[in-house]
């Protein structure tokens, strides 16, 4: 490794502390919102030794079913994450193995279905779920979504297992391995971190979903994203409401990236071989 | 315990690519057979063939005398070591050895006894609850012997086992594993494209090239009596010289000419006796050149040293001969580059000679260390 002067770790360590601040500002604005008093959101300069309160905390028990929200929203995630993952595991390894010339081309066609605007399908699809009488349930944005996050865990996984050796998966199968047998106990826990990465973006897709379960729930099955427009703008519920319903939001996301991280570097660092 | 047969077996691929052709191969119960040949061979294949993970396009495959062509790989209950190793990243040592035998439901004990058994055989008892990623490499070598050990298959493949190591490794692990399959006298077959691997572990050698077997024999067999030119260049390290050449008679006797050299046949004349006076391709490997005094005689041959490579116990000498034309010792894969090298001839002498570039040196040929092949066909005679 080439040695480092003094002065260029200086020069980077700065560059990462004001990447580091520019980059939760945001998210410092919001934390401190919720503990504010509602007369000095909007102080300017903002401060930050203001006296915390739990009125905020307090509105947004009164207003809304905080507890029904965040139901629907990990409902929503779970059954996206884990239908979008059953369908696309398989499919992205199939490509993966498959030997025909097309496969690359068909990975990309998947990838290229996420990448459909929302707003395109929504109409058509809003109408399909109306006629089978899903409207209005947690399944209609499960299945919307679900159909784009498992095109998208399909690319991926495609690319995991396109990387991950054939042998290892040949080795299994003279070890007395069926096909599904190497590829349960060996392909999919050697792309383990792929398949977390993937776990981390339908979770996070599905949770920050807005315009599906926005059209497609009713209040009862709505989830926190939609409840966080709602907040702002009627009777006297505000910014300060808003700071406090996304701590709902985030954290629980925030935590589960956390959480994940840790095995999601193990392992990409684990490697093969 | 195996036998393992190879009938007109072909091999070939979308788009028309031919990998094996119309191999026969006998393989017998316990035989350490070894296939050899430069890379596209089709040697891989063939063994691949063997485990099952490779569709046969022609031809039989037998396994103890019943045809296995559809034969799932885990039906065979063969074992095999890839190149790669293909270690299971996400287990330990333990659990990578103990694989094959979970899979086919013994129980936890069994498992444990035999898994402990295996690495002390090879040594690994300290590393059995490490990942794979935390192994060197002749470790991870040693794990993927042990995942094919412990399961006392009919047969073990080898593809390439050693390559990934390092010389002296190499050299070690050479000899360990012929011990190894001499000790259990299970039926292996072993891929390598090194021929020091072939002509050192197996108890018969294939030597294989462009999807064909070239020649089945024994390693003394093949080094001493190669069948065409592939093998003779191919076996013998470093490789044989060729030389354009044409048989006659000198007082009565079988010679063969090299240009001006005359070299002569004695008893061996009698294969050559079709041939007279028509051109072939004589083989001398670079250790039956034997320097002597007696320059410009019949059965001498006199070159200037172009350079040594000193390697310690023998000098490997390279030489220019003008007056005979030297043919190039070519191998499939290295034709194009060696085209664009002038061919010289190589000599192993004795390392405490001092010789020096520019020396003309005389080397005498013992009649029975001349190899002649048919200059059209590339056939021995």
């Amino acid at each position: 490794m080439a040695q480092v002067s003094g002065r260029q770790v200086f020069a980077e360590r700065t560059a990462v502390l004001l990447i580091t601040i520019v980059m939760l500002l945001p998210v410092v604005w919001l934390i401190t919102t919720a503990y504010k008093p509602s007369n000095q959101i909007f102080s300017i300069p903002p401060r930050l030794d203001f006296q915390p309160t739990l009125d905020q905390f307090r509105n947004i028990f009164g207003y809304f079913d905080v507890v029904s929200l965040l139901r629907s929203s990990v409902a929503i995630s779970l059954g996206t994450t884990v239908l979008s993952l059953l369908l696309g595991v398989p499919s992205g390894y199939a490509l993966a193995r498959s030997r025909s010339r097309y496969a690359t081309g068909f990975a990309y066609f998947f990838l290229a279905i996420r990448m459909v605007p929302a707003i395109a399908s929504l109409i058509p699809f809003y109408l399909m779920m109306r006629d089978i009488g899903l409207l209005g349930s947690w399944w209609a944005v499960v299945i919307i979504n679900t159909m784009l996050n498992c095109a998208f865990v399909t690319w991926m996984m495609f690319s995991y297992f396109r990387a991950l050796p054939r042998d290892m998966e040949e080795a299994a199968l003279t070890d007395g391995c069926t096909q599904l047998g190497a590829f349960f106990k060996v392909a999919v826990p050697a792309a383990r971190s792929g398949i977390i990465a993937c776990v981390l973006f339908c979770v996070m897709f599905s949770w920050n979903d807005f315009l599906y379960p926005m059209f497609l729930t009713t209040l009862d099955s709505k989830p926190l994203s939609v409840a966080l427009l709602t907040a702002y703008g009627t009777k006297d519920i505000t910014w300060g409401s808003l700071g406090a319903l996304a701590h709902f939001s985030t954290i629980p996301i925030v935590l589960m990236a956390l959480f994940l991280n840790r095995y999601f570097v193990q392992g990409a660092t684990n490697g093969v071989q | 315990m195996a036998q393992i047969s190879f009938r007109n077996v072909f091999k070939s691929y979308e788009g028309g690519h031919t990998a094996v052709r119309d191999l026969n191969l006998d393989i017998a119960d316990g035989e350490f057979m070894v296939l050899v040949g430069p890379s596209g061979c089709g040697k891989t294949t063939a063994l691949r063939m063997i485990a099952g993970l490779e569709d046969i396009s022609g031809g039989e495959l037998l396994i103890n005398g019943e045809r296995a062509n559809d034969l799932a790989p885990r039906d065979r209950n063969i074992a095999m070591v890839f190149q790669s190793y293909a270690l299971y990243p996400h287990l330990t040592v333990a659990d990578n050895i103990g694989f094959g035998l979970k899979v086919r439901g013994m129980s936890r004990d069994e498992i444990a006894a035999k898994v402990k058994k295996t690495a002390e055989l090879l040594e690994l008892t300290d590393y059995l609850e490490r990942k794979p990623a935390k192994l060197s490499g002749g470790q991870r070598q040693r794990v993927a012997m042990g995942r094919a050990l412990v399961r006392s298959p009919n047969a073990f493949l080898m593809d390439e086992p050693l390559s990934n190591l390092d010389a002296r490794l190499r050299g070690q692990m050479r000899a360990e594993i012929a011990k190894l399959q001499r000790m259990s006298a299970v039926t292996t077959v072993y891929v390598t494209h090194d021929q020091v691997e072939a002509m050192t572990m197996g108890h018969r050698v294939a030597v294989m090239n462009k999807g064909a077997l070239q020649q089945l024999d024994t390693p003394r067999n093949l080094y001493d009596h190669p069948v065409n030119l592939f093998v003779a260049s191919f076996i013998g390290s470093p490789p044989i010289n060729f030389f354009e050449g044409m048989v006659g008679q000198a007082d009565g006797a079988a010679v063969v000419k090299l240009g001006s050299f005359i070299l002569p046949l004695g008893a061996f004349g009698a294969r050559a006796a079709a041939y007279q006076d028509r051109k072939v391709i004589v083989g001398i490997r670079p250790e039956a050149l034997k320097l002597t005094e007696a320059a410009g005689g019949p059965g001498t041959i006199s070159a200037r040293t172009a350079f040594v490579e000193d390697l310690g116990a023998t000098l490997l000498v390279q030489l220019d001969v003008e007056a005979a034309n030297l043919v190039h010792a070519s191998v499939a894969e290295e034709e194009d580059d060696l085209k664009a090298i002038r061919p010289r001839m190589r000599a192993m002498i004795d390392g405490v000679l001092a010789i020096a570039p520019g020396d003309v040196l005389s080397f005498s040929v013992d009649p029975g260390a001349i190899h002649l092949f048919d200059a059209d066909t590339g056939m021995a005679l």
